[in-house]
């Protein structure tokens, strides 16, 4: 391309700056978004496998009732396990100075030196020293919640006795990145679960437990195959009663984490993805708009005996350069958001060692992207463009720039003014320029409903859980049979309104192909503290008849189960074949629930017995009640629904932010798409407005003109914006929920409603700079130019 | 001796073009009286659309005055330019200028709307304006459905719809053939004669100026020279 083309096209672009920069936005958007998410994704994904690679995650944990620590020589002995760290691990509690009740998870490490396996990393104070009495490390995320430090006490129950304990650090875990203390207790417990280490020999002996451990956790070389060398190992744990192996990838806090990212990883991809989609759309559109508004210098540049082949390359000029500069500014901003969403993230779970990285496949990819989607979206309109004939494109004749008028359905029908009639026209009159103008707006609702429904809807499935399901206010577990009289006792205390007993207990669900760790839940069929969703009329009665399994939605579409089929429920008392009586729309999803008569039937006790208690409670004594329910005997653990609810709305950080970074990039994308929509729509008529103010019409009345006419226009494309937008945030919910939990998609009408009426308060906004400059047109000009 | 409608004084237009000061108008002083039929003839750059732009409040001298009926519209504001535009000034535009999106009738209701307020009457007005240009039967085509010179025509009943006392046509004929030209003089010949609108009409066919009461050469944005027409000829008197 010759010089002066280019200096033509970069003058072209100078001229139309604000439509140039709204499209190097909506570029540089789109860029940014992927750049950014999909880089936070990776970063994550590295940030985590660095911490376990650094601090020597296990890869198989085994547990045993009581095993001699020397039995760790012998594991070590078996080809393929590169460490072992043996280690005794017991779950108590203690009781805060506040009174809130703790559990209490104390791991034993080595002093002086970190274990083999499963090391801290020390963030606040030092590592335990053989000096140290009384000493424990503290994990960071319950030394957070409380601001405990180095210095500070802890008084756990061990073997019966409260010993207070210094805390000598705060350290990170790699096996509480979250903190989970079981597989059935997937979401974060950091209010009421604390992590301790402490030295091993002090441990032991104040467990009455010397020179005996419970588990050991063990690194396999990686060039191995993982399942012989767990055999070899459950060989040699024989005679010690081996009553789990965990596996890495099953690791409560891995698993979860796991989970989390997998649902990122979907958006990751998906919402950049449509902000691309969208951005590619828009410059096609806008591009188009710009270049056929120039026809008649294509005409005269043909006629002077440019080659249809010059034509193409000047126009696609504008598109290669909003193109590379869009996708330059957009990979500078995609890399400081991406620091910012991965420390965001890494600060929020309190990953240790977070790495971020830069990934040059992904700019390459980016600018390849933008230059890519910048092309295609030029070259139509050049091409048309380009194969015209010189005289058609130059000819000034005024036919060509009118446009078939014609009579609306509507206005026959509703005998409109004319303040009306014209407005209403325009919409339908050139319906590519409508067309165009309503696809940025349609894209505009997609953007903002794909964000705001995921928000929406996350926040209403939180609310649903623990508003409608979950009707108890304090749930208590206990690790010893409970009967009747309990609950008499619970019942009569002051405070408490209503109780329910439970029994909850750890099971496998299996199918012919699949199998599932639940917790299985036994409750009675009339009680009202966890109200079923069913989506039939399926009665709690019916649902939990002698045989009858209720599952989570999430589920049983995991197991490729319906109702009517048969799984197996293996639980400790043995295997037992239940018939699918309904599927429960709720928040976890990875409950099974079955009816209290059958659990009793199942354990083959001579009396009703439980294990817990759903609890309805005033209010203002529910930290009294849940101290008092911790003090009976075999009280395992006692949540508060409320403490429940903030700990699942902490892990939800990465949701909100990631949601958050959406919502901001839709809205100022979606202001990008309708100021170039709706400046275009009014600069293609500038001479017929200019003609408009040259008669004698007020400033005022144009204006009015112009805001019905986008009145009308966004009223025209509000259903398609909102269905469209539905559909999409329902394909990220779907894309979204994991076997943790079912996201489904439902936004408030409170929300269509401010996204309707935010949209057309943009586009009301953004239709101001054209407005103005049609107020300011020197009408002299412009009704001799034709547009 | 009554006072002209329209009196420029010592009007000058200066743009601003980059570093170049292009002078449209270097003080040009006119007179158009009531009733009168005036064309501007002149060179591309001689400066007649820049004076009937001038005259039209489309545009403001860089100095100068022009009293339109006793009134100096160089002192006017936008709000009163408007007002002025809609009350005293038709105009017929070279490219017709019609609302593509509103039929025949409803172009010149559009500039109806603008001083009317009785809405009821609008079309019934709107038609008669229509008749006048011989355009009645056409009223509810859109303008795509119409001729160059029904077009034009219709431009003209727009004109018209406030009933202005000056019509300014900027080459009026200039986008027609010879034919249709001469239906479009005919019809603003027939104004200036049948109601008194006053006519300035801008054109670079000099084959029209025998029609008009006086003929304003011009030539590098100054009066070159002014010729008056004893007896101005008939559309159909024209040498086309």
């Amino acid at each position: 391309m010759n010089r002066t083309l280019l200096l033509k096209s970069l003058r072209d672009l100078r001229n139309a700056w604000a439509q140039t920069l709204a499209l190097i936005f909506i570029v540089a958007l789109g860029i940014a978004s992927y750049i950014a998410l999909v880089s936070a994704y990776r970063d994550l994904g590295a940030s985590y496998q660095h911490t376990y690679e650094q601090l020597k995650f296990a890869d198989v944990t085994f547990a045993v009732q009581g095993a001699p620590a020397l039995v760790a020589t012998e594991i070590e002995q078996v080809s393929g396990v590169t460490a072992v760290a043996p280690r005794l691990v017991i779950d108590t509690g203690f009781e805060r100075a506040d009174g809130e009740q703790i559990r209490a998870r104390i791991i034993g490490v080595p002093p002086d030196d970190q274990p083999a396996v499963n090391q801290v990393l020390v963030e606040d104070g030092r590592y335990l020293t053989s000096d140290d009495i009384r000493a424990v490390l503290l994990e960071s995320h319950f030394a957070k919640v409380y601001g405990i430090k180095p210095g500070d006490t802890i008084t756990p129950i061990i073997n019966g006795e409260k010993i207070t304990l210094t805390v000598a650090g705060v350290v990170a875990s790699p096996e509480y990145l979250i903190v989970s203390p079981s597989r059935q207790e997937i979401f974060p417990s950091v209010r009421t679960f604390a992590v301790l280490f402490m030295a091993m020999p002090e441990l032991q002996t104040l467990t009455g437990r010397e020179g005996e451990v419970n588990e050991f956790a063990v690194l396999v070389d990686e060039n191995r195959d993982r399942e012989e060398v767990i055999s070899e190992i459950t060989a040699v744990l024989a005679p010690y009663n081996l009553e789990t192996t965990i596996r890495q990838e099953d690791q409560p806090s891995n698993a979860t984490l796991r989970l989390d990212l997998e649902g990122y990883r979907e958006i990751a991809f998906l919402m950049p993805g449509l902000i691309l989609l969208v951005a590619a759309a828009s410059v096609y559109v806008m591009l188009g708009r710009l270049i056929r508004a120039q026809q008649p210098q294509i005409g005269l540049m043909k006629s002077l005996g440019y080659s249809n082949t010059a034509v193409l390359a000047h126009y696609l000029t504008f598109s290669l350069l909003i193109g590379i500069v869009g996708s330059v500014l957009g990979v500078i901003g995609g890399l400081v958001l991406t620091r910012g969403i991965t420390s965001a993230y890494a600060n929020e779970l309190g990953i240790p060692l977070v790495q971020t990285r830069l990934h040059p496949d992904l700019f390459v990819s980016g600018v390849l992207l933008s230059l890519f989607f910048a092309i295609l979206a030029g070259l139509g309109p050049a091409r048309t463009s380009a194969r015209m004939a010189p005289a058609i494109a130059m000819r000034l004749d005024p036919a060509t720039a009118l446009s078939d008028g014609h009579k609306s359905w509507l206005e026959r029908w509703l005998q409109l003014p004319l303040s009306f009639r014209l407005p209403l026209r325009n919409v339908f009159r050139v319906r590519r320029r409508s067309f165009s103008t309503g696809l940025g707006i349609v894209f505009s609702f997609i953007l903002v409903l794909m964000s705001w429904g995921m928000i929406d809807s996350m926040n209403g499935l939180l609310r649903r859980n623990f508003e409608e399901i979950e009707q108890w206010d304090v749930v208590a577990v206990f690790d010893t049979p409970q009967t009747e009289a309990l609950v008499d006792k619970v019942a009569g205390w002051e405070g408490v309104q209503e109780v329910e007993p439970l029994i909850q207990l750890p099971a496998t669900i299996r199918t012919d192909s699949k199998d599932e760790d639940v917790l299985l839940t036994a409750v009675s069929p009339a009680q009202t503290m966890h109200i079923f969703q069913f989506s039939d009329s399926l009665t709690p009665e019916a649902a939990l008849a002698n045989d009858q399994v209720v599952l989570a939605t999430t589920l049983a579409n995991k197991l490729g189960l319906q109702t009517g089929d048969t799984v197996i429920l293996d639980t400790p008392f043995g295997e037992h074949k239940f018939t699918l009586s309904g599927v429960s729309d709720e928040f976890s999803g990875t409950v099974a629930y079955i009816s209290l008569e059958q659990a009793h039937q199942i354990a083959n006790m001579p009396m009703p017995v439980y294990n817990g208690l759903y609890l309805k409670v005033d209010p203002a004594k529910e930290r009294m009640i849940k101290r008092d329910l911790y003090h009976l005997p075999g009280a395992a653990s006692v949540q508060l629904k409320s403490d429940t609810r903030a700990d699942i709305e902490s892990l939800m950080g990465l949701f909100y932010l990631f949601m958050g970074i959406m919502m901001a990039f839709a809205l100022g994308m979606s202001f990008a798409l309708l100021f170039n929509a709706m400046t275009v729509n009014v600069l293609e008529r500038e001479r017929e407005l200019a003609t408009m103010r040259a008669i004698g019409t007020q400033n005022g009345r144009i204006v009015r003109l112009l805001t019905l006419e986008n009145i009308i226009l966004w009223a025209v494309t509000l259903l398609p914006g909102l269905i469209s937008g539905t559909w999409v945030a329902q394909q990220m919910g779907q894309a979204f929920s994991s076997e943790l939990f079912s996201l489904q998609i439902t936004i408030s009408p409170l929300s269509y409603l401010l996204t309707a009426l935010g949209i057309l308060v943009t586009m009301l906004l953004a239709a101001i700079p054209a407005i103005r400059r049609v107020n300011r047109l020197n009408l002299a000009e412009a009704t001799k130019v034709l547009t | 001796m009554n006072a002209p409608l329209i009196e420029c004084r010592q009007v000058k237009r200066f743009y601003q073009m980059g570093e170049v000061t292009v002078q449209a108008l270097r003080g040009l002083d006119l007179c158009v009286d009531s009733g009168e039929f005036i064309v501007l003839l002149g060179p591309s750059g001689s400066g007649k659309t820049t004076t009937l732009n001038l005259i039209g409040g489309l545009d403001r001298p860089t100095e100068g005055q022009i009293v339109v009926a006793g009134e100096d519209i160089t002192r006017y504001t936008e709000k009163q330019l408007t007002d002025y535009r809609r009350r005293k000034i038709g105009f017929v535009f070279q490219f017709f200028n019609l609302i593509p999106s509103l039929t025949a009738v409803e172009n010149v209701e559009f500039a109806l709307t603008l001083t009317e307020q009785n809405g009821r009457n609008l079309r019934r007005k709107a038609v008669a304006l229509l008749d006048l240009v011989g355009l009645a039967d056409r009223a509810d085509h859109f303008p795509s459905q119409l001729s160059g010179g029904e077009q034009q025509r219709v431009a003209i009943a727009r004109a018209l719809a406030n009933h202005p006392p000056i019509l300014l046509c900027d080459e009026p004929t200039g986008n027609l053939d010879a034919g249709t030209g001469q239906q479009v003089l005919q019809v603003i010949r027939e104004l200036n004669q049948q109601e008194g609108t006053t006519v300035v009409l801008v054109t670079h066919n000099t084959a029209i100026a025998p029609m008009a009461d006086r003929v304003v050469r011009l030539r590098d944005g100054q009066i070159d020279h002014i010729e008056v027409n004893e007896r101005p000829l008939s559309v159909a008197e024209l040498a086309w």
